[in-house]
């Protein structure tokens, strides 16, 4: 009796342990059955469940009504804009419950820096939402308005860092899909359906990357805010994303610039081509916009994007050599794609940066091992399912698997000089060339195969495969992986998913691939039984 | 109509890519150089010493080893090249002159190289110690910018290689020989295939697709003396007095090597007029024109640039200046509609499939068939469904408009 | 006058403690997400789904509008 007090006594200040060993948690049983609602919330003990609630959950509800605030030039354009985009009203509301998805389970110092990377992306978000409603004719009866003329309109793939130049004078980059299409598969998976659906209803077979088949659907459901004058296009990053520029023209009907990058960008002869291309790039804004290309603008911000760029690495450091990171999987991984590819814009990436890193060290100076549950050592090899980018949350609750790093966190992997305008093109173009997706999905398949290198520089012991099946470069390598694996003797594991698509191959389907391989091939016992199935088939 | 004297003899030589010119020419002394896509430009591959073979998997029907390495979520054309290669079909390459213009194709002849890695194993596919294969970067546009770049590639990536490899002489002098044979070919090739404006022409589609890909597989200067006689044959071959088919089409799509395909078609009553899909000739054999005060090689790289109607180029003026030149397609030809299309997984032409299909329909007021096929036709019930009801819909057309 | 403050100090504590206690009531059941997932988010879809939208397929395609973006 006076032991269940007391261990009674411990949960509640503490919070329930995680393994069913130590008569665990059982964070499955907490949801509800398909929708993926909570029953209600995990009980983190004292400290760290009003930390949630006070720090986390309200915290952001009520940064989400500032960050309007500040970044719109009028809040009712924001409410109009929420009414006329499906992608935004749908998904804006529910973003509390994908920070609840990634964070789940996860307690202390984990907790709370793995949640500056989701404010910081959710800050990032509003900002690029209320540009986009601050400038779209659409909510202002068609008028061209000033921030219509100060925008610049281009594919989400296009790397930001190509826009600085022009925003000391006041010009701003808005990728087209990132909040449309890619933000939206995170927080809410349902959006994206319907424009998948929309563009296969005039012909597009279904075979085709559903990342670009979603990004055509938007406009063949006009559901793209009409912001900017003019038009950049890129190749990035595949076959798909080339021609989905096609009817993206048709239905913008607007300028538009083709920024091609190399594909065989080790080849230093391809450099000069590319240098030029983004030069030419540069004198279309001029065109269109009225813009100018300054240099100190470029500089001033190429300077904070080398902070942030030192910043991760000194971040990976710790994760690679010791077990005091205190970010998880997917904080990782959406964080640093996100705020490469949109760039330097807003200042959040480098306050959430410089809170995480303090939050680092301290685990680093008490020894805090943020993820004591850690059975394998985990990397993230090709794209990841964006509708269930949370999986490595869950599979750290339910099997101990602690993904260190991913392959996307590693495209832009450098520092651009600012010495000269020179030097600072060359690397611009390189950086360019390593933009998501390409770095090593293209250029020969060498660079797919720098896992083992990554493997090593992050300690890792097991790989998480993404099997992206309508990805046709990472099909394309399928076997040799399955040979270099077997031949390494590397315990892998395959996670098919359809990018954005949850449809395709569902949640509950890719925990039950992981759960197969770990029981059949690791003979491991889950952590937390409770999440090996559960049926979450409707949630956001 | 009187059969074409050599039409057999081309139609075996379509069976195999080791055929019996390749052989022969092999036996010569020749190098074979393979290639898959247009952006590569055969007439560099078919310089004197060596002869491009455009790479086709006839006849394969179960790419099954190579669906374990690609997945068989990839062009079939991919897998069954793939597949092709790991059974030796191709063993009698010296040489792969691959391209990264479509992904499938990419991955495919990123396995035929030798990387020498530690990350990862060669394969060894082709087994042959003098082979290589050697990647060129190419372009999406045709700007100033694009044609220097490609020249540039071409120059590191497929002569020097081609020289260093098996002392090939890639001197302009030899270049603008190739360039010469090359446009022969076009020349005899074009005056064929204008025999399919004529109103009632005298030569199908299904004959002049074999001839075309002959002219793609064959080392030219075996191939030559065969077009010359059939060109010459075709100035004097009657038509059928009674129209054998009910309507004329355009086949426009992606990459498209079976002539059975085309003879399916025409099965179903519809002529094929033009063949603008990728081995099609409406690109293929446009003659190589050498200006004055450019090298050849500049003139050859600005030409491929130029005459693409691929769905990689990305220019805005591009890409809607080929919805238009594929509508001339169909007046210059005489053709009552056109067909496009596009193979399971070729994400390029999916795409422009559909865009095609609106635009041609709408724009142009062309009757469009708009289809999704196998490498290797194994539909073909469901597709000579299509084609007979677009046949019938076309015949309304003409019936509605008082034709 | 202290009386006062103290009864002023006592009935802000009191719905201070009563608006924590609400507010720990909808994060702790998670009725934000309740809300949103069956009354919210229907709700819009409904209104997304009958939204009178722009057909695309009319929107014009003219091959000669643009010029050629070349700086050569």
């Amino acid at each position: 009796m006076a032991k269940d007090i007391k261990k009674a006594l411990r949960d509640f200040w503490y919070g329930k342990p995680h393994t069913a060993e130590e008569g665990g948690r059982r964070l499955g049983e907490l949801y509800e059955d398909k929708t993926g609602l909570l029953k209600h919330r995990e009980w983190r003990g004292v400290k760290d469940t009003f930390y949630y609630m006070y720090m986390i959950w309200g915290y952001n509800y009520v940064h989400m009504v500032t960050d309007i605030l500040k970044f719109s030039n009028n809040p009712i354009d924001f409410v109009k804009g929420t009414w006329r985009y499906r992608w935004m009203g749908q998904t804006y509301l529910p973003v509390m419950h994908w920070f609840e998805r990634g964070l789940q389970g996860m307690r202390g110092e984990a907790l709370a820096a793995s949640a500056w990377h989701y404010r910081a992306m959710v800050s990032a978000s509003i900002h690029q939402i209320c540009n986009f409603f601050n400038a779209d004719t659409r909510l202002h009866g068609g008028k061209q308005n000033d921030a219509y003329k100060h925008t610049i309109y281009a594919n989400e793939t296009t790397c930001g860092t190509l826009f600085y130049p022009f925003m000391d004078d006041g010009y701003q980059y808005l990728p087209i899909e990132m909040i449309p299409y890619f933000v939206t598969c995170h927080v809410n998976s349902h959006t994206v359906l319907n424009y998948i659906d929309a563009v296969q209803s005039i012909g597009l077979p279904g075979d085709p990357c559903p990342m670009c088949q979603a990004e055509s659907g938007i406009f063949v459901l006009d559901d793209v805010p009409d912001y900017a004058p003019a038009v950049i296009t890129c190749n990035e990053a595949c076959d798909a994303s080339v021609s989905t520029s096609t009817l993206q023209d048709w239905f913008a009907d607007k300028p538009l610039f083709a920024l091609p990058i190399p594909m065989q960008f080790d080849d230093p002869l391809v450099k000069k081509y590319c240098m030029n291309e983004i030069e030419e790039m540069w004198k279309f804004i001029e065109e269109q916009t009225g813009a100018k290309f300054s240099w100190e603008s470029m500089v001033k911000r190429l300077e904070r994007q080398n902070k942030l760029q030192r910043d991760e690495w000194e971040k990976w450091e710790v994760a690679a050599k010791t077990n005091y990171y205190p970010i998880n999987g997917v904080a990782q991984a959406l964080f640093r794609i996100f705020s490469t590819q949109y760039g330097i814009q807003t200042s959040c990436w480098e306050e959430a940066s410089e809170k995480v890193k303090k939050i680092m060290y301290k685990c680093v100076e008490k020894k805090i091992n943020p993820f004591p549950q850690t059975r394998h050592r985990v990397i993230a090899w090709s794209c990841a399912p964006l509708y269930f980018s949370n999986w490595c949350t869950w599979a750290y609750n339910c099997w101990g698997l602690n993904t260190i790093i991913n392959m996307d966190s590693l495209m832009f992997d450098m520092e651009i000089r600012t010495d000269s305008y020179e030097n600072m093109l060359e690397d611009v173009v390189q950086y360019h060339m390593w933009a998501p997706m390409r770095r090593m999905a293209v250029g020969g398949m060498h660079h797919i195969f720098e896992l083992w290198d990554y493997m090593e520089r992050f300690n890792c012991d097991m790989v998480a495969m993404y099997d992206q099946l309508q990805c046709k470069g990472m099909q394309g390598v399928h076997g040799l992986f399955e040979d270099e694996f077997r031949k390494r003797n590397i315990k892998a594991f395959w996670m098919p998913h359809a990018l954005p698509d949850c449809r395709t191959v569902s949640r509950a389907e890719i925990r039950r691939q992981i759960n197969d391989y770990m029981t059949t091939v690791m003979h491991e016992e889950p952590l937390d039984p409770s999440l090996l199935d559960f049926d979450d088939s409707m949630t956001w | 109509m009187k059969d074409l004297k050599h039409l057999i003899y081309f139609e075996n030589l379509l069976q195999e890519a080791n055929n019996d010119l390749v052989k022969q020419a092999k036996a010569e002394g020749k190098r074979a150089i393979g290639y898959t896509c247009y952006f590569m430009p055969e007439v560099l591959l078919d310089l004197p010493g060596c002869f491009s073979a455009r790479l086709r998997a006839p006849r394969c029907t179960s790419p099954d080893i190579a669906t374990y390495y690609l997945s068989g979520r990839v062009c079939h054309y991919a897998r069954s090249l793939m597949e092709r290669a790991l059974e030796g079909g191709y063993n009698f390459l010296d040489a792969q002159m691959a391209t990264e213009t479509c992904t499938a194709t990419c991955r495919f002849q990123e396995h035929l190289q030798q990387k020498h890695l530690d990350s990862v194993e060669d394969m060894r596919i082709i087994d042959n110690d003098d082979f290589f294969c050697e990647f060129t970067d190419i372009p999406f546009k045709n700007n100033e910018n694009s044609y220097q770049h490609f020249e540039t590639q071409l120059r590191a990536h497929v002569l020097e290689p081609l020289h260093e490899h098996f002392g090939i002489d890639i001197s302009d002098d030899a270049i603008r020989q190739a360039v010469e044979e090359h446009n022969e070919v076009c020349r005899l090739i074009n005056e064929i295939g204008d025999y399919r404006k004529l109103d009632n022409p005298t030569i199908t589609g299904y004959e002049f697709h074999v001839i075309q890909l002959v002219s793609l597989v064959c080392p030219k200067y075996l191939i030559l003396p065969y077009l010359r006689e059939t060109a010459e044959e075709m100035k004097t071959r009657e038509p059928d007095t009674r129209k054998n088919f009910r309507c004329k089409v355009v086949l426009a799509g992606s990459e498209n090597d079976d002539p059975d395909f085309t003879k399916l078609i025409e099965g179903c009553g519809a002529l094929v007029v033009c063949d603008r899909f990728c081995y099609g000739a409406v690109e293929s054999r446009v003659p190589i024109v050498l200006e004055e005060g450019k090298s050849p090689l500049r003139c050859i790289a600005e030409h491929y640039l130029k005459t693409s109607n691929c769905p990689r180029f990305m220019p805005q003026d591009e890409m809607r200046a080929r919805k238009k030149r594929l509508a001339d397609l169909a007046k210059e030809y005489n053709a009552d509609g056109v067909i496009i299309a596009s193979n399971k997984f070729c994400e390029y032409w999916s795409y422009e499939r559909v865009i095609d299909t609106f635009i041609l329909q709408r724009d142009f007021g062309l009757p469009v068939c708009s289809i999704e096929k196998e490498y290797i036709n194994s539909a073909s019930g469901q597709l000579r469904t299509r084609f007979q009801a677009f046949v019938e819909s076309v015949e309304i057309k003409h019936i509605q408009e008082g034709k | 006058m202290c009386k006062k403050l103290g009864k002023f100090l006592l009935k802000f504590l009191a719905i201070f403690v009563a608006a924590n206690a609400v507010l720990f009531v909808v994060f702790f059941f998670d009725l934000d997400g309740k809300l949103l997932f069956n009354v919210v988010e229907p709700f819009l879809k409904d209104h997304y789904d009958k939204m009178e939208r722009k057909d695309t397929l009319k929107s014009p395609y003219d091959i000669d509008k643009f010029p050629k973006y070349k700086y050569d």
